[in-house]
């Protein structure tokens, strides 16, 4: 066991620890864009799907536990490893360019940003569907409230933090084929044409959302 | 050629360091980098001033003792280069060339632009070794090994351990030199006695000794000498997830 804690603690199993809680992350993002969609469907469809997830009841409150145990995990050893980053550079006066890429030089602001987006996005929608309802339907919080994109800033906020979040999985995604091995096996070009659907189509996806409900629908 | 160096002076680590301007003129463009620093270390010594500090042996590029920034570039412009190799016709007339020692925590300067590279040794006593005899070169084909492995290890055991991975990185990791010499003896059946918890160990030791961790920005094999890839950090992590395992499992049983 102490083996273990050992392991874990190290450099790189901190970073087996964020790839692993990253990607399943990510494949949950995929899962929650799938519900978002229905908003496209209709309001009747949108506020079933919503229903069918309530029913499931427990079930959702343990995917939920884990999603936050994911989140917390995956930013503790991210910060981490920030600062033991930070204080292995001794920075003196020095005239190094650098020819690091943005979205690896960025990720942890990034990831803040995308931190804070995730306590806005509990304490608003999160919280108005599990108990603060008022008798507003599902469908209306998201498209019509002040919480949701009947505001412009919630909706702007959004799509930065979202735009920002796949930046942050473009860097993400390739380094934690790098951290669990992939890079160098076969399977490397899957996994590299894969990723783009997590850093780039699933986040448009999500983005579109904003647009559509929060800008264009009031347009027209 | 005219140039204009601006060369990091530091009387040692525990003094403060600046930067120096010394004008050289009619600089022979085909002349060494080096070459170049002995002749201002001679006009440095007729005048009785104090010499530049600075790494070097070989000046074939294959021993990785010589190495600083050069521009903000370890190893200077040149792409798999190490400085030794580096010649003049690589700058301009009138340039104006900064020489500053490899910055990191872990590479204190001893003085100049020459910096303590001990860590490095340390990562390679705690697991960089193989326990086979060694001794007179065995029959060639007593051991087969696979044309894909073998190429690998080569190009893996080409690290000289210069230590430019570490300059080049914003977080001074060590990970593609440690994942050079796992990669190196870990694709050999040499290498295989100590596979087990040689990458445990070796990452420890670059851990303990204060360099950062790997963010995969590729930064280290952009600068490299001798252009390690990425593959080999890779391959360390797969070997990393697969000795965990393998020890959590020996300790449950």
């Amino acid at each position: 066991m102490q083996n273990l804690i050992t392991i874990l603690t190290s450099s790189v199993g901190r970073k087996i620890l964020m790839a692993i809680t990253g990607l399943s992350l990510a494949l949950f993002m995929a899962f929650h864009l799938f519900g978002n969609l229905f908003l496209f469907v209709g309001e009747a469809a949108f506020n079933s799907y919503v229903e069918k997830l309530h029913k499931l009841g427990f079930l959702i409150r343990i995917a939920e536990f884990f999603l936050v145990l994911f989140v917390m995990s995956h930013a503790y050893s991210g910060i981490l490893l920030w600062i033991k980053n930070r204080k292995a550079k001794k920075v003196i006066s020095s005239y190094s360019k650098g020819n690091t890429s943005g979205a690896a030089k960025y990720a942890a602001f990034t990831g803040s940003v995308v931190f804070i987006f995730l306590a806005t996005h509990w304490s608003t929608f999160w919280y108005k569907f599990n108990f603060d309802l008022q008798g507003m339907s599902y469908y209306y919080v998201v498209t019509e409230s002040s919480v949701g994109f009947g505001s412009p800033i919630v909706s702007i906020f959004y799509i930065v933090a979202i735009a920002l979040l796949g930046y942050h999985l473009k860097h993400g995604i390739a380094s934690a084929g790098q951290t669990l091995g992939v890079v160098g096996t076969k399977y490397e070009s899957i996994y590299n044409n894969i990723s783009a659907i997590f850093w780039f189509w699933i986040p448009l996806g999500f983005i579109s959302i904003p647009i559509w409900f929060g800008f264009i629908v009031r347009v027209i | 050629m005219n140039i204009n160096l601006k060369v990091w002076r530091q009387k040692s680590g525990e003094n403060k360091g600046l930067l120096k301007t010394y004008r050289l003129e009619n600089i022979d463009p085909n002349i060494s980098f080096l070459e170049m620093l002995d002749i201002l270390n001679i006009k440095l010594v007729k005048e009785k001033n104090d010499p530049v500090a600075f790494d070097h042996d070989c000046r074939e590029g294959i021993c990785g003792s010589c190495g600083f920034m050069i521009n903000g570039r370890p190893h200077g412009p040149q792409k798999a280069t190490t400085v030794c190799q580096l010649h003049m016709r690589a700058f301009n007339n009138e340039d104006d060339i900064i020489l500053e020692p490899f910055r990191a925590k872990s590479f204190p300067v001893i003085k100049d632009l020459s910096v303590n590279r001990k860590a490095f040794d340390k990562i390679i006593s705690s697991g960089g070794y193989v326990s086979t005899n060694t001794g007179e070169a065995p029959e060639a084909n007593s051991t087969i090994i696979e044309k894909e492995n073998a190429d690998e290890a080569f190009l893996s055991s080409a690290c000289i351990g210069c230590g430019a991975c570490v300059a080049a990185c914003k977080n001074s990791s060590a990970m593609l030199f440690t994942s050079a010499k796992v990669s190196h003896l870990s694709l050999l059946p040499q290498g295989k006695e100590e596979g087990k918890d040689r990458v445990t160990k070796m990452v420890a030791t670059m851990d303990s000794e204060g360099f950062g961790a790997c963010t995969n920005t590729g930064a280290c094999s952009a600068e490299c000498p001798k252009e390690i890839g990425q593959i080999n950090i890779a391959r360390l992590n797969q070997e990393y997830i697969l000795s965990s395992l393998f020890s959590f499992l020996k300790s449950r049983k």
